[in-house]
């Protein structure tokens, strides 16, 4: 059985370089709405590829420093 | 609270008052005794005028929560900046009224519990006809696990809502 993998972000820090972007802006930017960027921040919801992409975007960041991954039981 | 969870949790109150409107009529015209036991045309009507309450109650209800909804995030807008024009207003609506991935997502796994729930109730609405009951119960737990089904939906759009959702 393939093991389980938690996807893991940067975007408060993003947020946080990018002039303290609000949620609702990077919500406006990515199309989505506040409750879907408030759940993507803690974890609760893993965005579509096309979202993340939308996501790096509105950084200008590559992907793979927006999002990152555990593969739980790895140590 | 987000603009999903307020329409989601208006459309399970507006559901359990149906439900709860057609169980009370029903009763009390069983009570009263002006229904006559097994009288089929009277139940196939009451629940075909009772789906239609429920249709027109659903939109009413949603109209009118989306009119108060503007009109409480302009008020709020206003508050905020006295100087932001109408356009501002609109925008600011449009976004917090917008339905992304997510809500699809949960819309979609939320349906699945609707679903099974209907199913559920229209096996045992069978078994019901299979243990020699009368077919009013049929009909009646046809009706009833039709609504729960939509009312179970609404509460699992919220706990996904809360809990948070994963594809797969």
């Amino acid at each position: 059985m393939a093991k389980k993998i938690i996807i893991t972000n940067e975007i408060r820090k993003l947020r946080f370089f990018a002039n303290e972007m609000t949620q609702q802006q990077l919500a406006e930017k990515v199309g989505a709405s506040r409750q879907t960027i408030i759940s993507i921040e803690a974890g609760k919801y893993s965005p579509s590829l096309e979202m993340a992409f939308r996501i790096a975007e509105a950084f200008n960041v590559k992907i793979g420093e927006v999002f990152d991954y555990e593969v739980k039981g790895d140590k | 609270m987000s603009y999903q969870e307020k329409k989601t949790i208006i459309s399970i109150v507006t559901g359990l008052l149906i439900l709860i409107a057609y169980f009370t009529y029903t009763y009390t015209k069983y009570q009263s005794g002006v229904v006559i036991e097994g009288d089929l045309k009277f139940w196939a009507t009451t629940i075909l005028v009772f789906i239609g309450i429920g249709i027109v109650a659903t939109i009413i209800i949603q109209i009118v929560f989306h009119i108060l909804l503007s009109v409480a995030i302009a008020v709020q807008a206003k508050v905020k900046d006295e100087n932001c024009d109408d356009k501002e207003i609109e925008k600011t609506i449009e976004l917090e009224m917008v339905s992304d991935e997510m809500d699809k997502l949960i819309e979609l796994k939320s349906s699945m519990v609707g679903f099974g729930v209907a199913g559920a109730g229209f096996m045992l609405s069978l078994f019901a006809i299979v243990f020699n009951y009368s077919p009013v119960v049929m009909l009646n737990i046809m009706f009833a696990s039709f609504s729960i089904g939509s009312i179970l939906e609404g509460f699992t759009q919220l706990y996904f809502y809360r809990k948070g959702i994963n594809h797969g």
